[in-house]
């Protein structure tokens, strides 16, 4: 019995050691999308070098900010590292999720001055603009246009552009430019298909139609506060530039969104734009690597910052990667980390399709040729705003969600008494919070 | 082995009773009633469960009154008061209705039988998912079967902030009608024969058999329907959160979709589960009434 127990067990427990002798690994959470997809790619390289095995867990976007804030709130050890959105930073930091980063910089000759400075605001910093990091830029991104070249090249369709609105059928440089041109679109059939005008965001349950209808009102001028004094909105954020931006939001909406676009973000604006319905469509730059490889098959697409109104301003997407203080393998992340943060590293995260905050990259002669979106990464990633990153984002960011998408796509009530609502909400979220 | 016989001969049927209760009981302590007075506990006070180190202060009732004084949480009272009342009265409609279809003998009844209940099988937010779907303005069949009946054009069916609550009842109704059908059903098959035939000799109508003999026997059968119905619908979460999240705006934001919204994305502790406590009491208070008025019919 003894021999018989011996050759099985004793095989299993060498299995088992053998197993356990190989567990150095790494849990990185992000969400599904593209990018995410070509950071596992680049990281085999990391696996390659140091025999630490990298698992990753990429979450859905429409589940991406709840299931990984319940992860930090309820001190989860499920991640090594984190790259997460850039609203999170100050939660990470004031709730002591992310790990400090500043003494690890400093020993291990890392620089913020070699990343591009608006994404060490926007992804690094708490308080912000601070020399307190607690993220490495990871993956820059901001919310920009892509249009049928294809179609916008047909000399019939210039034509008839010209002759209605006496500019050129192009790029459309302001607000109101992208919206002649998307009426132009809208119900016109082309190739015996009914096409419309723009695939905007307008989701309702996580961050969508907030990040879509900012777009407009930074390009308006709108600003969160008074300059001069903390959390002081009214006037700012429901100036007058604001209310005309959210009503032109809703114009867009009614006038050149196909039907059934109410509840869309990212993939549905894709799909949208994918499937030939729509002139233009709204995302994120990490979608561009996407659609402009399908260009092969027979589809010309064409790429642009934000359109300016009042100003140029775009809003601004993408994370940082950090460390999370309630992993056991802290080390190991930040060697992750000090592998990541390399310039040559950098450029294949760039050639691989992520986008690269690193100054290396962004400042070579090659970068602006080495993607037809790459000018306009450039150009957007000078302008970009990004929406509250307090702690209590998740709050700001609901109600704003709620009362745009009310007047946007429910037509309930005005613009104006739409942003005022945000306003009370916001003041009773701060007051709860001791910032007021 | 003998001496625990003997010791389980010398307990009283009582104790024994309780032996075999006490698992259960300890369990309903364990998931219901102590998550109960947690909540309860957790309702007077001020805490974020995502704070950590924040100070946990008893705010007496004030979560209560700024719930009851929030304008916004009567509409979402409304909405659910609207979906609920609506599905139960087309499940109750409908589904008497297939019953009484169903209690005819045809060929194909069980298999008529096995396509209606079908829908019941399958999990809300799968539900929820494909008719978005099937609702979708260009493409979804809904549209499709609407338009060939009426050409209505192209018209959005949770886009809209008029026709989105009625999409989310025309779903539930979709799904649940078999689960009413069924009760009635097994009310129908439960009255004897006998009542017909006596029914029949007097020269009763078939419509004077449906209103005094049939509908006083399946009524009970229907409001104990209508009773699970109502409970789930007052809670109902995942059909509706796939379908339209709450929107377009805040249309669809059932009482439920916001207390989830408050308690886990805005962490809202202590008020959601004020939020909760007023929702229980609620469903608690009209099931207490609803079942009193039941049995009053039934004893009748």
């Amino acid at each position: 019995m003894k021999k018989i127990l011996s050759v099985f067990l004793v095989p299993v427990f060498a299995l088992l050691f053998s197993l356990n002798a190989k567990s150095e690994s790494l849990t990185l959470g992000w969400a599904a999308w593209d990018p995410a997809n070509a950071l596992q790619e680049l990281s085999k390289e990391f696996t390659a070098e140091t025999g630490v095995e990298m698992n990753f867990e990429f979450v859905p976007w429409p589940n991406f900010a709840e299931r990984m804030l319940n992860e930090l709130n309820n001190q989860g050890k499920t991640f090594d590292l984190l790259i997460g959105d850039s609203q999170w930073i100050g939660q990470g930091a004031e709730y002591g999720h992310y790990v400090k980063l500043n003494d690890f910089f400093d020993a291990n000759g890392i620089s913020m001055d070699d990343f591009n400075p608006a994404t060490v605001y926007a992804y690094s910093t708490w308080p912000k603009g601070s020399p307190n990091y607690y993220a490495l830029p990871a993956m820059g991104d901001a919310l920009a246009w892509a249009y049928r070249k294809d179609w916008f090249d047909r000399p019939e369709l210039q034509a008839e552009f010209k002759g209605k609105h006496g500019y050129d059928l192009g790029v459309p440089k302001t607000w109101d430019e992208l919206y002649d041109m998307c009426t132009f679109f809208q119900g016109r059939e082309i190739d015996g298909q009914v096409r419309y005008g723009a695939a905007i965001n307008t989701e309702r349950g996580s961050e969508g139609i907030t990040m879509g209808v900012t777009a407009a009102m930074y390009a308006w001028g709108m600003q969160y506060e008074n300059p001069d004094k903390a959390y002081d909105m009214d006037g700012y954020f429901n100036s007058d530039a604001s209310v005309e931006a959210v009503e032109f939001y809703r114009k867009m909406y009614e006038d050149c969104a196909p039907p059934g676009h109410s509840d869309a973000y990212m993939v549905a604006n894709l799909d949208a734009y994918k499937s030939g319905q729509v002139a233009f469509q709204m995302n994120w730059y990490a979608f561009w690597p996407g659609v402009s490889k399908e260009d092969s098959d027979g589809r010309v697409s064409g790429f642009f910052a934000n359109p300016c109104q009042n100003v140029c301003a775009a809003t601004l997407g993408g994370q940082g990667i950090s460390v999370v203080k309630y992993s056991d393998k802290q080390d190991l992340a930040l060697e992750y980390m000090k592998w990541f943060a390399k310039p040559d590293i950098q450029q294949k995260w760039w050639d691989l399709g992520g986008y690269s905050c690193h100054m290396d990259v962004l400042g070579s002669p090659d970068f602006v040729d080495s993607a037809v979106y790459a000018q306009g990464f450039l150009d957007s990633m000078g302008i970009v705003k990004d929406f509250w990153q307090e702690p209590t984002f998740v709050e700001l960011m609901l109600p704003m969600q709620e009362r745009i998408h009310d007047y946007v796509v429910n037509g309930k009530g005005s613009a104006k008494e739409a942003l005022d609502k945000i306003i009370d909400d916001w003041t009773e979220v701060f007051e709860d919070d001791g910032k007021i | 082995m003998k001496s625990a016989v003997k010791k389980f001969k010398g307990l009283s049927d009582k104790a024994i009773a309780w032996i075999f209760i006490a698992p259960t009981l300890i369990l309903l302590l364990a998931i219901n009633i102590y998550p109960l007075i947690y909540a309860i506990r957790m309702s007077f006070t001020n805490f974020y469960a995502n704070k950590i180190g924040r100070e946990v202060k008893f705010v007496g009732l004030k979560n209560y009154k700024k719930i009851l004084g929030k304008e916004e949480i009567w509409e979402k009272m409304q909405i659910t008061a609207h979906f609920v009342c609506w599905t139960l009265v087309i499940q109750a409609l409908i589904g008497l209705g297939l019953a009484l279809l169903l209690n005819k003998k045809f060929k194909g009844n069980e298999l008529l039988t096995t396509l209606i209940v079908l829908p019941m099988m399958l999990s809300p937010a799968v539900v929820g998912v494909f008719w978005t779907y099937l609702y979708n303005p260009q493409v979804g069949l809904f549209n499709y079967v609407v338009n060939f009946f009426y050409d209505f054009g192209i018209f959005d069916m949770i886009g809209s902030s008029t026709l989105a609550p009625w999409s989310i009842v025309i779903v539930d109704t979709w799904m649940w009608t078999p689960f009413t059908m069924l009760i009635c059903l097994a009310g129908l098959r439960s009255i004897p024969n006998y009542l017909y035939e006596a029914a029949e000799v007097d020269r009763a109508s078939k419509w004077q058999q449906f209103i005094h003999i049939t509908l006083p026997s399946v009524l009970p059968f229907l409001l104990l329907a209508l009773l699970f119905r109502g409970i789930e619908n007052f809670k109902m979460f995942d059909l509706v959160a796939e379908l339209t999240s709450g929107g377009p705006g805040s249309a669809t934001e059932l009482a439920s979709i916001n207390l989830k919204r408050e308690a886990f994305e805005k962490w809202k502790t202590g008020y959601s589960s004020a939020f909760a406590v007023i929702l229980f009491v609620t469903i608690f208070g009209f099931g207490n009434v609803y079942v009193k008025v039941m049995n009053k019919i039934k004893d009748r």
